[in-house]
């Protein structure tokens, strides 16, 4: 059970590039639809969590879900696979002194992923939107939301302890 | 994040100078990951070795890992209250906003062209609704990525 989680989240590690938006989606497929280890309304959960906490989402819901999943021994085991391939690629990068970020052909890589990204940003907010919306609330607070976060450029923390502060009101 | 690296390890402690930052910058961006861990590596690398990349993971990783199961373990405890419930109710809303918003300004700021606006929303169905593993996709665009680089390489000579 460790190893296959520690394994899964080695592979979410090895593949998560365009930062932690674009990884959620591919955390909700291995960790909901494939291993059942969560439900999509608790990942929603998580993944509000890890925005309200301080360090890199990946690392915040890959402890999260091991927790939820296996105790101390879990989330240990879950936040060591997301960062080990990580560490392995940034070793072999700073021991050899590859300048990858000059090659061309790497270059391209990443212009090419950038718009990939894109789409996967999108998914997330599509798969964590499928279990968000059951009533005429949850959209109001959607569209104050984003109103505020697009006019004001909010910092997340504060709009999601507000957003907090009037479900426990309201909701 | 990144001024505040560049705060503690080049102004204060002077621990690398800028270039060595700025290339260690550029390759924790270019390998997958979080930066910051990325990042943490190679500084730790540069200072002391392997030890030092492990210590220095470690300081990156464990304040937001014992942050986190300490919530972890609140959360299993007190889900079921009506009051968390509420709150959860608004959050994940809000989460979902979160998300849009960078979505909407990487958009703007990716100045994508509108021929290529098939690649992103091709991938958003293909892993939201025929989940199709992101894996497959990132592959896929490395592969396409390399293989155009050689044909244009192969072109020009």
């Amino acid at each position: 059970m460790l190893l296959s989680m520690f394994l899964t989240f080695c592979k979410i590690g090895l593949f998560s590039f365009g930062g932690g938006y674009a990884i959620l989606a591919m955390i909700q497929q291995e960790v909901v639809t494939k291993n059942a280890w969560i439900t999509s309304s608790e990942f929603a959960d998580i993944v509000a969590i890890s925005q309200m906490t301080p360090g890199p989402i990946a690392i915040n819901a890959a402890t999260f879900i091991g927790y939820r999943q296996g105790g101390i021994l879990g989330s240990v085991a879950c936040t060591l696979g997301v960062i080990f391939p990580s560490i392995i690629l940034m070793l072999a990068i700073t021991l050899t002194y590859i300048k990858l970020s000059k090659l061309p052909w790497f270059q391209n890589i990443f212009q090419k992923l950038r718009f990939v990204t894109l789409g996967l940003i999108a998914a997330a907010m599509i798969l964590i939107g499928k279990t968000a919306f059951p009533d005429f609330f949850s959209i109001i607070i959607f569209v104050a939301a984003l109103f505020v976060s697009w006019r004001w450029k909010t910092n997340p923390i504060y709009l999601l302890l507000g957003a907090a502060v009037i479900g426990m009101i309201l909701g | 994040m990144i001024p505040l690296i560049h705060r503690e390890v080049v102004e204060k402690n002077h621990w690398l100078d800028d270039e060595t930052f700025l290339d260690g910058l550029a390759a924790s961006q270019s390998c997958p990951g979080p930066i910051a861990v990325n990042f943490s590596v190679y500084i730790g690398m540069h200072l002391k070795g392997f030890w030092g990349m492990i210590v220095a993971v470690l300081g990156t990783v464990l304040p937001s890992f014992v942050f986190i199961v300490i919530i972890a373990a609140l959360f299993t405890q007190y889900a079921q209250l009506t009051l968390v419930q509420k709150a959860f109710h608004a959050l994940k809303p809000a989460v979902v906003a979160l998300i849009a918003s960078p979505l909407l300004q990487m958009t703007r700021s990716s100045q994508i062209k509108p021929a290529f606006l098939w690649v992103p929303v091709l991938v958003m169905i293909l892993v939201a609704f025929l989940n199709i593993s992101p894996i497959w996709i990132i592959l896929t665009t490395i592969i396409f990525s390399v293989l155009q680089s050689l044909w244009q390489k192969n072109r020009s000579e």
